[in-house]
């Protein structure tokens, strides 16, 4: 098992079933996120952080949309099953054990937020050779770049001084969506092939 | 490569060279892996030396905490990788960020070293270190792990060394890029923001310790180095000419040959530290001569140190 998608076509590019796959695990991750940050962000921003938030939800909807276009789509009845599986992994899962259930759920969502944009990294996957300027390719990268920085909001809120007094349980609630985001992108890369570890 | 069970963390190690006899244990900077100390480590072995080379927690294969990293678990773990070697004269090299943990390491357990060189290192951040380290960090974070790393290369590098890897540059930096994790590597990072000087604790390092500093290092410069010399009892500084942060990269070779000097030395009991100031050879198995008396190490010109009332006294430059 390769640790890298192919084997490519002779034009360089990705097979279009591995594609399909991995495409559509990104937009079922990142489509549940947009839609929790959708949840919480107001019809009108009255905070300062609610404009990070709105740049984190545009950010989301770009991915959705730049996959959508630069994936090359084929059949995949697998995904019936698969898609289930993911969905509900991604729901909500209020942390115990912090303030209050809002606390709780904050914290969740972006833990969840996270993992998905630091464990998963779609461009590392991309083998040597492949054609540089094939749009599934430069999505890959483009959505392993931003996730970097799309990770900050995440990161300035999780270490945050609010949560000082509950990081054993934020960074357990971390850990967890950490394994559980692995498990899932790691599984699904090995029913095509791909072995990451 | 194996693996240890740090409480619950996983560390992958490397074990090199005879079973028995002294051992050297390497401690990675910031971006490192196992692989960066190959050269480094089989001319280590080369002399002599059981070798342990890992991955700290963030690094490489080693487990990657998501949200805190701090630099006393990574001393813990160096505590078990030092268990690991069993009963043994085991010394302790550390560059850059893992000169730092070296440090940390020698003053809480400087009893089951016998011996320290910390390469590159520091125990304060100066302005100058603390304003660079967060615009690494910045640049991490904006530009992602290859940004980081077009900084490195051309800061910790000579031009002696990148002129003739222009070419193999991009495929070090894949490589690097697919060990690390930007959010493990920023985690590292952030594992300085509420760093404490270590200075004052320098003087409990009881063992022998040769500091070892690049000449044109400007990531860390001599100050730097210059503070683990006057504070660690039996410690020299030894200046390696004409390279920069990375010299570990840059001349393995050398730099294995002065670890195996300083151990050979410690172990026969002929290493006085005595806070001297030293200058490596060019080459490995060169010989080290003493910085010259009556100049400056702390400047690039070559100068006499300030003497008290000097300023004054000084006559005024021709017109």
């Amino acid at each position: 098992m390769s640790a890298f998608l192919g084997p490519l076509d002779r034009d360089g590019r990705i097979p279009a079933q591995q594609q399909t796959r991995v495409a559509s695990f990104l937009m079922s991750a990142h489509g549940a996120q947009a839609r929790q940050l959708a949840a919480a962000l107001p019809g009108r921003l009255r905070y300062g952080w609610q404009v990070e938030l709105h740049s984190q939800y545009s950010r989301e909807l770009e991915i959705l949309s730049l996959l959508t276009r630069a994936t090359s789509w084929v059949v995949d009845p697998r995904l019936v099953f698969l898609a289930w599986q993911w969905e509900a992994a991604w729901l909500p899962k209020p942390v115990a054990g912090t303030a209050d259930g809002m606390q709780g759920l904050l914290i969740d969502l972006a833990a969840f937020g996270h993992a998905l944009h630091s464990v998963i990294r779609p461009a590392a996957l991309l083998p040597e050779g492949v054609a540089a300027a094939d749009p599934f390719v430069l999505a890959m990268r483009r959505i392993e770049f931003e996730s970097g920085r799309l990770l900050q909001a995440q990161i300035v809120f999780l270490k945050g001084p609010q949560l000082a007094a509950v990081r054993d349980v934020v960074a357990a609630a971390v850990e967890r969506r950490h394994a559980q985001v692995r498990e899932l992108w790691t599984s699904m890369l090995r029913g095509i092939d791909v072995g990451t570890e | 490569m194996a693996t240890l069970t740090c409480g619950p963390r996983q560390i992958r190690y490397q074990l090199d060279g005879p079973a028995d006899g002294p051992a050297y244990v390497l401690v990675n900077g910031l971006t490192q892996y196992i692989k960066v100390w190959e050269s480094f480590r089989d001319a280590l072995v080369a002399k002599g030396y059981r070798v342990a080379t890992f991955d700290l927690l963030g690094q490489g294969e080693s487990d990657k905490p998501s949200l805190f990293i701090e630099q006393d678990d990574q001393v813990a773990v160096l505590r078990d990788i030092v268990a690991e070697l069993g009963q043994r004269p085991v010394f302790l090299a550390g560059i850059s960020f893992g000169g730092v943990i070296a440090l940390r390491y020698a003053i809480a357990h400087g009893d089951t070293i016998a011996g320290l060189v910390p390469m590159s290192a520091f125990a304060e951040l100066t302005p100058q270190l603390f304003l660079l380290g967060n615009a690494m960090r910045t640049g991490l974070i904006l530009g992602g792990t290859n940004y980081l790393q077009d900084l490195l290369f051309p800061m910790n590098l000579s031009d002696a060394y990148l002129s003739e890897r222009l070419d193999k540059l991009e495929n070090a930096k894949r490589k690097a890029w697919l060990i690390n994790d930007l959010y493990a590597l920023q985690n590292l990072m952030e594992s300085f923001l509420d760093f404490a000087p270590l200075t004052a604790q320098l003087s409990s390092i009881r063992v022998p310790t040769m500091i070892l500093n690049g000449e044109f290092d400007f990531l860390t410069p001599r100050k730097l180095h210059e503070s683990l010399r006057a504070h660690i009892p039996d410690s020299a500084l030894v200046i390696i000419p004409r390279v920069y942060h990375a010299f570990a990269i840059e001349k393995p070779v050398l730099a294995a040959d002065l670890l195996a000097r300083f151990a050979t030395d410690v172990l026969a009991g002929r290493w006085q530290g005595k806070g001297r100031v030293w200058i490596a050879p060019e080459e490995a198995g060169g010989e080290i001569i003493p910085f010259p008396v009556g100049y400056d190490h702390l400047r690039a010109l070559p100068l006499s140190p300030p003497m008290p009332g000097a300023a004054k006294d000084r006559e005024a430059p021709p017109s």
